[in-house]
């Protein structure tokens, strides 16, 4: 099949790992920088941290067991076929990027970020399965009658945006991750072989789904959860672990949080999170 | 028959799971359909026993056994060890052992006469092996891993090993456990055979990633085909009733 011309997709990226971070928390992708200087270095003004260049590249079929434990739990604890979902992301290679680091041996990685049409591959099991689940685990009416218009007849102009990452993945990396997809998006709209494929990522909207955290008692007054809360919080008790999400929750249209099976933290509530918003 | 399944959209099911000749370990929290595929092929042989250890799921990679005995890390607690204790078969030893390398389902890859053993693990533990399993120990790596445990498994008809194991270790594995051996990877290129398959004489279990190809060579390095375990009986059967007069 032919391609069109791709535009230059490899880009790297320096990062300064932020004083005090260890790069990693996580047991994969074992960097080969490890964090230095520690009290025996109390006199010196050496700077404690560790450089570490991250590389974006295409999806590719190898990336196969990095990317399922990175969407290990996308849709809570729910058994669906995440296996072909990611084999989907991997097969997309014109739009989405996948972070590595450069000269990592591993080459696991660190960071997953794509869009889906959701018409486009509406037969695909995984796909019936996550609108399944949504469908389901939406408790609130007004929103459940826009989710079904997306999932059913609009689904053609929705973009499932999956985003996904380890969890002390250095926040520089966002702006340009996410300016990639979208101008891979735009890219694809013109470069794209077929009309239909064209057509596919001309989203009216996108839809995402991820996970936050939000206090329990938000609701109750005198509540010393709240007066402890940082400023870092988002004015009704929520806590968003990708910074980015922030400003997709407030640009959106639509959201409606569900709680996780998966994980549970004492005095916060995981849950998830779904929002809508437009793009023009 | 090898069966594909998946535990809480995990395809290590060798994690959360030990299948033996007379009995099978089944974590705990699961859903149910997980512990029904294990009812459903070996209810009517033997007892299917849920269970944690050390208060974790992990328990096919924490304990190992054989049909003869069963073996318990250190972190096991004493309500967990009773629980088995009364629940697998009176002729199943179940010992609890102090070893320093307590992920034992790592450390040893054992089928019903041979085990072989991490390089570090202690004297001690390597009689107790010996005693409760009731096999020959034998320590060794597996292409350069000392996990042998996680990078092995075998039953008394067969074995898969790591898929970067040299035909010069192959062949002096197979010499050492006296069943062919195949190097190969499960659940869609995982190295790590034991946290994806789980088997025994006559079935085996794995991640629902796994291959048509990985499960076909799966089913012929175990025999899994024609066994099952009536087969077994029968054979056992024949060779009783010519002693009998």
């Amino acid at each position: 099949m032919p391609r069109g011309p791709t535009r230059d997709k490899r880009r790297t990226y320096k990062s300064k790992d932020q004083k005090g971070f260890p790069l990693s928390s996580k047991d994969k992708g074992i960097p080969k920088h490890t964090l230095e200087g520690k009290s025996d270095l109390s006199g010196s003004s050496e700077e404690e941290g560790s450089e570490a260049d991250f590389v974006f590249f295409d999806p590719k079929p190898d990336d196969f067991h990095g990317v399922k434990i990175l969407l290990q739990t996308y849709l809570d604890d729910t058994q669906w076929d995440l296996s072909g979902f990611v084999d989907l992301i991997l097969a997309q290679t014109t739009v989405g990027t996948v972070v590595k680091m450069e000269g990592d041996d591993d080459d696991t990685p660190f960071s997953i970020v794509t869009a889906l049409n959701l018409g486009r591959y509406k037969d695909h099991k995984c796909i019936k399965e996550l609108k399944e689940f949504l469908l389901k685990v939406c408790q609130e009416k007004d929103v459940i009658r826009d989710l079904r218009l997306l999932m059913g007849e609009q689904a053609h102009d929705v973009g499932l945006l999956v985003s996904q990452r380890v969890v002390n993945l250095p926040p520089q990396l966002l702006p340009p991750l996410h300016d990639a997809l979208f101008d891979e998006v735009s890219w694809a709209t013109e470069d794209e072989p077929t009309a239909e494929l064209r057509n596919s990522f001309r989203f009216k909207c996108y839809l995402l789904v991820s996970k936050i955290y939000k206090h329990k008692n938000a609701n109750q007054k005198n509540n010393r959860n709240l007066i402890r809360r940082s400023g870092s919080d988002g004015g009704d008790g929520i806590v968003y672990i990708k910074p980015e999400d922030e400003n997709f929750h407030k640009l959106s249209l639509w959201s409606f949080s569900f709680p996780m099976h998966a994980q549970q933290v004492e005095t916060q509530e995981a849950s998830n999170i779904v929002v809508c918003f437009f793009w023009f | 028959m090898a069966t594909r399944l998946m535990f809480e959209n995990s395809c290590e099911v060798g994690v959360f799971s030990k299948l033996t000749n007379a009995y099978c370990l089944v974590a705990i929290g699961g859903s149910e359909s997980f512990y029904s595929t294990f009812e459903a092929e070996l209810a009517d042989v033997f007892p299917v026993v849920k269970t944690s250890i050390g208060g974790t799921r992990i328990i096919g990679r924490l304990c190992a056994g054989n049909k003869n005995g069963l073996l318990l890390p250190h972190t096991t607690t004493d309500q967990e060890l009773q629980h088995l204790r009364n629940s697998l078969p009176d002729q199943v030893v179940v010992q609890r052992i102090e070893e320093r390398l307590s992920a034992l389902g790592n450390c040893i890859a054992c089928n019903d006469h041979v085990a072989l053993t991490h390089t570090d693990l202690d004297r001690e533990t390597e009689e107790m092996i010996a005693d409760v399993l009731g096999v020959e120990v034998f320590r060794q790596t597996i292409a350069g891993n000392i996990l042998v445990g996680s990078y092995c498994s075998f039953s008394n008809r067969g074995g898969l090993v790591h898929p970067h194991t040299s035909i010069e270790d192959l062949d002096e594995l197979s010499t050492l456990l006296q069943v062919p051996l195949v190097a190969g990877t499960v659940n869609r290129g995982s190295e790590v055979i034991a946290a994806g398959l789980t088997v025994n004489d006559w079935t085996a279990f794995c991640g629902s990633d796994t291959t048509a190809t990985e499960l076909s060579v799966i089913e012929s390095v175990f025999k899994l085909r024609e066994a099952q375990p009536s087969a077994l009986v029968d054979e056992m059967r024949k060779s009783l009733i010519d002693s009998y007069v």
